[in-house]
């Protein structure tokens, strides 16, 4: 299955990809989004940096998986 | 080797004979040779003007009043006082300024953060609050103590773990949680690259910062005329950088400002951005219409520049019990101070570089660098590389010994090779790191037994030869040149390049006089001068060599072939025949007994062009080189060290360098270049070290400021390893900012095998050693106490 990006519409194998397309976009239409989705983007990007593994990831990749029915 | 592996190889190399074969037929007669600085007897004998040095009629000398706070609001400035003061000819501020905040990153906008002389608030201890032109130094550091400033002291917070906190000060409104900027790389499937893995490992590092050390400090002479003609005498990287930047902040055109650079006493990726010297004397010279002069104290230099960028690094490896690479993770986090400047590059470079010499089937890097109330952070020799080189070089050196294996045959199985391609990244068209590995090898062998607390500590990289990364968005070419023939057979070359002390003007002497078929002794170089040198981006990212140094030749292929049409018309030569010169002779290449004297050529081509003299042009810019560079340099560093146990203090006995930088253009520029950087790379391995306590540098001095001395420094011989770069000049790529990479984890790795420690902070300083040691004496106590008891 692809997963799409629900700002920019771009393209991934994996869910994960695509919430790391949107860390590493870090622009503000798809800080914005994930902002919508009820969770702190800047929360997030701080776990991430301070934490190990990839739960901020992850959480972002859920969202994706969510979003997918809506694009 | 793998198939891939060795077809890739076999690829590459073939490229390089076909390009080795046309040159073998063109023979040397000046690259390659020992030739000294062309500008070597100006400097020892004190000719050479530097900023620091330059005298203008009428000249004021300005001082800068900077925060003592770390973070402060300003309510006021009152200057009356210092007005007042007899001598004292002006004092600016933030008012005084268009205020537009500047940055090098122009593509973004909000990279742009800086503001020379804030209007509004102070982000370090250090800032530049206002500035005073007066007769004298000493009148303008009077002036300084009667200006009276309002501040509104505001928390401050100076670790970047703390600044991302929920309840951290904000330190530029609207950057939420104070993050500057994050940098992704990935390629490969992590996940799956770790399960393949035997043995995974994980680890912290801390890499501090360092101070860059210029010889000669910042320094600016500005002379602004009523008609509107802004001139620069500036030290610095780039020229063509101050220029554009300064119009930028000035409100007027590049072309209304020259700066000039022609002497610059050393950079190390510090001085490529506007810093207060150059704001102010153009600020002020534009107030008062008389040159103004600012020279930075040594003091200065140390808390109101910028520095190497302090690293928190998490790094998890897999590999296979045979030594083969799985996947690598890194994660950094960088105290990125108070502005973004060339940090945001630094961040991605240090992920990039982390990854390197090896072939990583699966590799992933996040980096978030992060605003604090202290000195800003940017680039510095080696561009992030050290700090990656720093953690990868010494976990590996760890995993290779827990498994058993020869740790130089690991970085072999897993090195580059000519033919890679980094995916996504890279294409490696030249790489000697094999040889590099075998020469250390062949070192470490003849070294033999070594004494008791004494050790040899080795290490790998890589680096760039020149950045491709057009973060300033200019419209011109990244490097041009310009050549004028002279009818009396002597060349002038114009190049956009700044000599900082790194010998690029007799690099470009060099291939000048090469490709011209003349001797270095005829070539003039003219540098950093922006009214009369074509736009360059400067020195920085090892790019001059490469791209100035391609440009150069260019031009001069371009005269060349100009001047050879005379030639071919005035020796009547069948059209089958080619023409050459070397040594000032032009002659048949088949028949070079048959041909006519460079000087009489010359003069012939003047003539026949009416008098106009021959000019060459040549630039270069990369294209479908990849994200990062067109080439790649590669090398080891093998460092002895003893260390007192009782003290911890760290001597380095000896030292091999064992680096490939393509076709060496100068020998003695090479080994001044790679000596240099070991000095400093060793510094920042153990002795170079910047204490902060609430913002505030602890040792802004050379006498607590501890870098390497001449008599601390051990021998530095070299093993040069030639390969053929087929996108540099004459086969060249870069040396000298390499280097600066491999050495500190080379220094880690030697207190490894000589003590059994590991250190992960950067430098290591006496006390982690005794510490360590200690810790390491108690485990083993323990382990013993464990294994009688069972």
């Amino acid at each position: 299955m692809a997963f799409k990006c629900p700002v920019c519409k771009k393209q991934w194998n994996f869910s994960l990809q695509v919430a790391r397309h949107i860390f590493g976009t870090g622009d503000k239409p798809h800080r914005a989004w994930v902002e919508s989705e009820g969770e702190s983007y800047a929360d997030l990007l701080v776990q991430q940096a301070t934490s190990p593994g990839n739960a901020s990831y992850e959480t972002v990749a859920k969202l994706v998986e969510k979003a997918q029915s809506k694009l | 080797m793998t198939t891939t592996k060795k077809a890739q190889e076999a690829t590459a190399k073939k490229g390089q004979e076909m390009t080795t074969f046309g040159l073998a037929k063109e023979k040397l007669t000046v690259l390659n040779t020992h030739v000294h600085n062309i500008d070597g007897v100006a400097k020892v004998t004190g000719r050479a003007t530097y900023s620091f040095d330059t005298k203008l009629p009428g000249m004021l000398y300005g001082k800068i009043l900077r925060s003592p706070h770390a973070h402060a609001r300003i309510k006021n400035i009152d200057a009356s006082k210092a007005l007042a003061l007899h001598g004292v000819k002006a004092v600016v501020t933030g008012k005084d300024t268009l205020g537009i905040k500047q940055g090098i990153w122009r593509r973004y906008q909000e990279l742009c953060d800086e503001q020379i002389l804030p209007v509004e608030k102070v982000r370090y201890i250090g800032e530049p609050v206002a500035a005073v032109a007066a007769a004298t130094e000493e009148i303008a550091e009077a002036a300084l103590d009667l200006i009276e400033v309002d501040y509104e002291v505001l928390p401050g917070v100076f670790e970047p773990m703390e600044a991302m906190k929920k309840d951290a000060p904000t330190i530029h409104e609207g950057v939420e949680r104070n993050i500057n900027v994050t940098r992704h790389i990935e390629w490969g499937d992590v996940e799956s690259g770790f399960e393949e893995a035997d043995y995974i490992r994980e680890d912290n590092f801390f890499c501090g910062g360092q101070a860059h050390m210029c010889m000669e400090t910042r320094a600016a002479v500005s002379s602004y005329t009523p008609e509107g003609k802004l001139t620069i005498y500036h030290s610095n990287q780039s020229a063509y950088y101050m220029q554009a930047l300064m119009a930028g902040v000035l409100g007027i055109r590049e072309g209304d400002i020259r700066v000039i650079a022609k002497y610059v006493g050393g950079g190390f990726g510090g001085k490529f951005e506007l810093d207060g010297a150059i704001f102010c004397t153009a600020i002020l010279t534009m107030k008062l219409f008389r040159p103004v002069k600012i020279v930075y104290t040594r003091e200065e230099d140390f808390i109101a520049t910028k520095r190497r960028t302090p690293m928190h690094y998490w790094v998890r490896t897999g590999i296979k019990k045979d030594g083969t690479f799985c996947a690598r993770e890194a994660r950094v986090v960088s105290n990125g101070g108070a502005y973004t400047g060339m940090g945001a590059t630094a961040l991605y470079l240090t992920g990039f570089f982390h990854s390197f010499p090896y072939v990583w089937p699966a590799y992933r890097y996040d980096g978030y660098r992060v605003y604090t109330n202290t000195l800003p952070s940017t680039s510095m020799r080696g561009f992030g590389a050290p700090q990656a080189m720093w953690c990868s070089e010494q976990q590996l050196e760890w995993m290779a010994t827990d498994l058993g294996l020869d740790p130089i045959e690991m970085r072999r199985k897993n090195g580059h090779y000519a033919g890679y391609e980094v995916p996504g990244q890279a294409y490696i068209a030249s790489c000697g790191l094999d040889e590099a590995l075998t020469k250390t090898k062949e070192w470490i062998k003849a070294k033999g037994k070594l004494p008791a607390n004494r050790a040899i500590g080795y290490s790998a990289a890589g680096f760039m030869s020149g950045g491709i990364f057009n973060w300033f968005d200019t419209p011109y070419s990244f490097s041009s040149a310009v050549v004028t023939i002279n009818q009396d057979g002597t060349v002038i070359l114009h190049i956009g390049a700044t000599e900082i002390g790194q010998g690029s003007n007799t690099t470009m002497a060099i291939i000048a006089a090469e490709t011209l078929g003349v001797k270095v002794e005829d070539i003039t170089v003219h540098s950093g001068d922006t009214d009369h040198c074509p736009a360059d981006l400067g020195a920085w990212g090892s790019r001059q060599t490469l791209m100035t140094g391609n440009a150069t030749k260019r031009a001069c292929e371009d005269a060349k072939r100009q001047i050879l049409e005379f030639a071919y018309a005035k020796m009547g030569l069948n059209i089958v025949y080619d023409l050459d010169i070397k040594d000032r002779w032009v002659h048949i290449v088949a028949r070079p007994e048959r041909g006519m004297p460079w000087e009489e050529l010359c003069k012939i081509a003047t003539r026949g062009k009416d008098g106009q003299r021959i000019i060459g042009r040549g630039f270069y810019t990369p294209h479908r080189k990849g994200m990062i560079s067109p080439a790649y340099s590669y090398m080891m560093q093998a460092v002895e060290v003893e260390i007192d146990k009782e003290t911890g203090h760290i001597d380095l006995i000896d030292s091999l360098t064992a680096h490939d930088c393509g076709t060496p253009i100068n020998h003695l520029g090479l080994i001044g270049q790679l000596e240099g950087a070991f000095s400093m790379a060793a510094g920042y391995g153990y002795l170079e070290y910047m204490p902060y306590e609430d913002g505030k540098l602890m040792n802004p001095n050379l006498v607590d400021y501890k870098m390497i001395r001449a008599t601390e420094m051990p021998e530095t011989p070299i093993a040069e390893i030639d390969t053929y770069e087929p996108e540099g000049p004459y086969g060249a790529k870069e040396a000298g900012e390499g280097l600066t990479n491999p050495t500190a984890a080379a220094i880690g790795n030697a207190i490894f095998h000589a003590l059994g420690i590991q250190m992960k902070e950067c430098p290591v300083r006496p006390h982690m050693i005794v510490q360590a040691l200690k810790e390491k004496e108690e485990k083993d106590k323990a382990a013993k106490g464990a294994k009688k008891g069972k």
